[in-house]
């Protein structure tokens, strides 16, 4: 690791000053994803500012929103008891992800901001990265690639965006929170991740300096149901090979409406439009379920380490779809 | 006297007498030792497979902050040839340009902290002619190696008795390569004291490693003394001398102060070699009731450029089943990648999981009950020489274990079991490990105060050797196991041999044996020549010892303590060397049998989504006598878990372009977590062995092989899926 400089303002003005006016300064938070990559090789910044000590950290209930303060923790969001309540998979997702210590570093903010897991990324000895080196190309592509994206992806760069938590908070329409120096903007989460496309280097639309402060979750009504299905190799501490974030409400046997994201197999954490189209007014049945899912995995962009997973994908949302509806 | 006595101290399930020590952070292992004025290292390492290094610029790691050494092939000391030990060990680092595998070591940067080392060693920049690498092991280009180590067997007529089988089964079974992975990361601190070396390292073998820096660094073995009184895990990683052990050494002789150099998780994967992959083709040929008659068994492995390799995957094919015919042969394939070696079961792990999957696929052709065929085909003796086994209790095994886990209440057709949306299947595997005890010695010292100390260069690797030594001792000399101090894991102590093969406590253990038993003798002599000492004229055959006293058999009033011995004597402490050498088949006209044991899995798997779980393992083995009871189910259990990893986890992947190791961190080399391990029922069967003199036959790895193939075959009895490649994982099991 280089030497760096090292700040922790007390405001938050002061914070997103001193990242805004240095290029080269990131926001430190947890650290669980910021500091393994600056070990890496990969971040080098010449001043980390650290922002842990601000007063952005708490849940608050606002009418049917709860607004999460950005340096919440994993572990103290998913103890939220309205949350258990209300929108549980939002807590499945959450104490599905990483391991007791680390949600008790991590932050939300910084948990919707966590890079890639691809090894071609993290390992700076690799030349060939779009992302980490615009223009150098995609190493994973050619090479072993299990962990990664099959929706929005392209020869220039398969990597797979990994929260756990993004994947509900989507299918939730959460808001974030954007605080700069010209003041604050909001940015639903859904039009937060940038599809790679040819930069895979920019992956959301925070400009530099810019810090989220809060998160809006906003509730769904009483009495929906929801599930957060997660499937990998190990029974923990690995991140999703494929999964399905479903909230619905019912009827008898009737789907009357349904939010559904997928995680594990985008470049950004998955809505499903399509899929929510098809369940809703929709009995819940097999037949409904399966065209759900076709709707959800079209065009696929597959290497041979990847191909399993348009099937388990699919196999998967069917599978949360027919748990979280009988 | 060389009867084992004090089942009260042998056998019972004592903590480890280390335990206190490493839970306060007492035991210091290498990566713990700073010393003053101690400066860091860092490794550079290549980043092509293979070529020549045309250019290394250093000047900006030179000039990097508090950079005190570069040391490339071009400045590096001309190093003497290291001599094998067993197998080979990596010739000494930075001798020239050639690049023999991805990730091996072009330069070492020193300097005052582990974070100027490393920030300096990432600026050196390197330019490579590179050539074109083999990385296939079905490239033709490859060199080829037949029978590697003399080992192929053949008896009967094994292409005949095929022909003629009226079933066969004609399979190929692979194996993917796995890293050893202790958690310990490998360090050594390497001090110069003018010509004399000190070095705290990891490894499993300390005169090896003193007898191997020696002869590279032209100073004799006297002058290197290597401290490893705890290491934080081998699993095998340990039993070579890595490069990076003459790296820090010679980067102190460079900077003139101590120099620690710690691996980093990454550099564990390339630096200190991996189980290799495996390619195993089975022929069985077999009678319609499901006796065999053939055994056609031939493995492939996988070499580095410049090294070698025991991995004699179908030799588990000779001493494991009774069969008239039977061929075994081997071959390594010599490639661009970091070194192979041994990990927790070498060849027995691989060729088990080829050789328990075909007996199944057996079991299944000829409608047999996996578990009956396997009593079926017991070997009652060594088939191969047909000589009586030193004991093996394999049977016993697969018999306790089928009733522990309740095999008859299968159902034995396929898919024919199911929970919700899983199908539930029941697998089973025997396992015969090999034999291997090599040559060692120990002293064993009775102090004044009637306690005592034994000391030998070994290691723990964690195994417990500490403990079980000190029960062994305690035994021998009738002494409470508190009033005996182990000092284990310094080269200068007496000759010790390597904490590997599962042969360390046949080996260590007889040395104590043999050293107790002169002590003993010792101090019958010496009280003979004491007119008063009830013990005169008692010859030594009679002599009994308790409590610290020796006494006659039968009469325990008559007798004397050892400590009253000394001290009649005027003598502070009385001491004495024991050794052992491995006993040969020929003369005791038996066959040294390994470890034996029967596993049996229930295995689940989400029909829809491929998912496995292992739900219930039963692993029952015999390990001839079990000193400690305790640890040696440790010793089970943790090899039961590598057993998961192995069948359904680890797999080191290397990108086929670059020979690159894709997966090196703890977060994309999966481990078995705790959830993935079920409640695993442990139980021992057999008795005390008859081949050393203590009985025993070493658990270190055997709980690990034979795992994946019951796991397996339980898979197949779920699903009707037969898988023939490790790991297995739920994209092979989806529909
Ligand atoms: C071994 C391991 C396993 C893991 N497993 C999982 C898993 O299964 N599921 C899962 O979802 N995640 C997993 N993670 C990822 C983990 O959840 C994230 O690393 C963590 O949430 C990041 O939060 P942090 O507070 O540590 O962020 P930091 O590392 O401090 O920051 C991350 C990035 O965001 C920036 N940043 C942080 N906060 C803000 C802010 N408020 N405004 C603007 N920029 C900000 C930082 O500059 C940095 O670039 C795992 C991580 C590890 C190391
Ligand atoms: S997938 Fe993306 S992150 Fe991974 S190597 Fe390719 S460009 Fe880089």
């Amino acid at each position: 690791m280089r030497e760096f400089r090292y700040e922790r303002p007390a405001t938050v003005a002061e914070a997103i000053r001193a990242v805004s006016h240095d290029p080269e300064a990131d926001f430190l938070a947890g650290g669980t994803t910021e500091v393994d990559l600056m070990k890496d090789g990969v971040f080098h910044p010449d001043l980390l500012v650290d922002i842990t000590r601000l007063p952005l950290r708490g849940v608050r209930r606002n009418g049917t929103m709860l607004q999460v303060g950005a340096l919440t923790t994993m572990e103290e969001l998913a103890a939220d008891r309205t949350l258990v309540e209300r929108a549980p998979f939002v807590v499945e997702a959450l104490l599905r992800g990483a391991s007791a210590q680390l949600r008790n570093m991590a932050t939300i903010g910084g948990n919707l901001l966590q890079r890639t897991r691809c090894r071609y990324f993290r390992d700076p000895a690799v030349p060939a990265c779009n992302k980490r080196e615009p223009g150098s190309g995609c190493e994973a592509v050619n090479s072993v690639a299990r962990m990664h994206a099959i929706l929005g992806a392209s020869p220039a760069c398969i990597a797979l965006h990994a929260s756990d938590l993004a994947v509900p908070l989507v299918a939730l329409d959460a808001v974030v929170h954007i605080q700069s120096e010209e003041g604050e903007r909001l940015v639903p989460l859904t039009q937060f991740y940038l599809m790679p496309g040819e930069t895979p280097d920019r992956e959301n639309v925070l400009r530099h300096g810019e810090l989220i402060t809060a998160i809006d979750i906003p509730l769904p009504p009483p009495g929906t149901r929801s599930i957060y299905l997660k499937i990998r190799d190990r029974a923990s501490y690995e991140f999703a090979l494929t999964s399905a974030a479903v909230a619905v409400i019912m009827d008898g046997g009737v789907i009357k409406e349904a939010r559904v994201a997928m995680g594990g197999i985008g470049t950004i954490p998955w809505r499903c439009f399509e899929a929510e189209e098809v369940l809703r007014e929709a009995p819940a049945t097999p037949d409904t379920f399966r065209s759900a899912a076709d709707g959800t995995i079209r065009d696929p962009f597959v290497v041979p380490g990847t191909a399993f997973k348009v099937e388990l994908a699919k196999r998967t949302l069917i599978r949360a779809l027919t748990e979280v509806t009988s | 006297m060389t009867t084992i006595q004090q089942p009260r101290i042998l056998g019972a399930g004592v903590n480890r007498v280390d335990g206190p020590l490493k839970v306060t952070g007492q035991a210091r292992y290498p990566n713990d030792f700073n010393l003053p004025g101690m400066a860091y290292a860092a490794v550079v390492r290549s980043t092509i497979p293979s070529g020549r290094i045309r250019r290394m610029d250093t000047t900006a790691a030179e000039k990097s902050p508090g950079v005190l050494e570069v040391i490339t092939h071009e400045n590096a000391d001309h190093l003497g040839e290291a001599p094998p030990s067993f197998v080979k060990n990596p010739q000494p680092p930075l001798q020239d340009d050639v690049i023999r595998f991805y990730g091996q070591y072009i330069a070492v940067v020193v300097a005052d902290t582990q974070q100027n080392a490393t920030a300096a060693a990432r600026r050196i920049e390197v330019e490579y002619d590179r050539h074109e690498a083999l990385l296939d092991p079905h490239d033709p280009r490859a060199e080829r190696i037949k029978d590697p180590w003399g080992e192929d067997t053949a008896w009967g007529d094994v292409r005949t008795a095929l022909n003629r089988a009226p079933v066969m089964i004609d399979q190929t079974y692979t194996t993917s390569e796995n890293t050893n992975n202790p958690l310990g990361l490998f360090t050594t601190v390497a001090s110069w004291d003018g010509d004399t070396l000190t070095l705290h390292d990891s490894n499993q073998w300390p005169n090896m490693i003193q007898q191997v820096v020696a002869a590279m660094f032209g100073v004799p073995r006297d002058a290197v003394r290597v401290l490893t009184p705890f290491v934080g895990g081998g699993f095998g990683a340990g039993l070579r001398c890595w490069s990076h052990i003459p790296l820090a050494v010679m980067a102190a002789r460079h900077v003139g102060r101590p120099v620690k150099l710690e691996l980093t998780r990454p550099e564990m994967f390339t630096g200190l070699g991996h189980r290799t992959a495996s390619i195993n083709w089975i022929r069985l040929g077999a009678t319609r009731d499901g006796r065999l008659t053939a055994i056609e068994h031939e493995s492939l492995t996988t070499l580095p450029l410049d090294g070698d390799e025991y991995e004699p995957c179908s030799s588990v094919s000779t001493w494991s089943y009774a069969s008239p015919n039977v061929t075994t042969r081997d071959q390594q394939v010599r490639l661009n990648i970091p070194w192979t070696n041994f990990m927790r079961a070498p060849g027995d792990a691989q060729g088990n999981f080829a050789l328990e999957s075909a007996i199944d696929e057996l079991a299944w052709e000829v409608g047999l009950d996996p578990l009956e065929i396997r009593l079926l085909n017991y070997a009652e003796v060594d088939p191969k020489t047909g000589r009586p086994w030193s004991s093996n209790a394999l049977r016993q095994c697969l018999e306790v274990g089928a009733r522990r886990f309740g095999w008859s209440e299968r159902n034995p057709e396929i898919r024919s079991m199911r929970d919700g949306h899983e199908l539930v299947g029941y697998g089973v595997a025997g396992v015969s490990f090999f034999w291997y005890q090599q040559p060692c010695s120990a002293r064993v010292i009775v102090k004044g105060d009637g306690s005592a100390y034994v000391r030998s260069a070994v290691t723990d690797i964690g195994t417990g050797t500490y403990t079980i030594m000190a029960q062994l001792a305690a035994g021998l000399l009738g002494l409470e196991v508190d009033q005996v101090e182990m000092q284990l894991g310094d080269s200068s102590m007496p000759v010790g041999t390597a904490a590997g093969g599962s042969g360390l406590t046949a080996a260590l253990g007889s040395a104590v044996h043999d050293a107790c038993g002169r002590l003993i003798q010792k101090f019958v002599d010496l009280a003979g020549t004491d007119p008063f000492s009830p013990l005169a004229n008692v010859p030594f055959e009679d002599i009994e010892v308790s409590e610290g006293r020796l006494f006659r058999k039968g009469e325990p009033t008559r007798g004397e303590s050892l400590a009253r011995i000394l001290a009649v004597h005027g003598l502070t402490e009385l001491s004495a060397d024991g050794n052992s050498t491995p006993n040969s088949p020929e003369q005791l006209g038996m066959t040294p049998a390994g470890a034996r044991g029967a596993r049996f899995v229930e295995v689940r798997v989400d029909e829809d989504l491929g998912r496995i779980r292992v739900a219930r393992i039963v692993t029952v083995n015999d390990g001839g006598r079990i000193l400690n009871e305790k640890l040696a189910r440790s010793q089970i259990l943790g090899g039961t878990v590598g057993g998961v990893g192995m069948a359904l986890f680890e797999e080191t992947v290397t990108d086929k372009d670059t020979g690159r190791i894709a997966n090196a961190t703890f977060g994309d080399y999966l481990i078995p977590v705790n959830a993935d391990i079920p409640d695993v029922h442990i139980e021992f069967v057999g008795e005390p062995d008859a081949f050393n003199p203590i009985g025993v036959k070493g658990v270190g790895e055997i709980g690990l092989v034979g795992v994946a193939p019951a796991i397996a075959n339980g898979i197949f009895h779920a699903t009707g899926k037969r898988i023939r490649a490790l790991p297995i994982t739920m994209d092979m099991l989806m529909d």
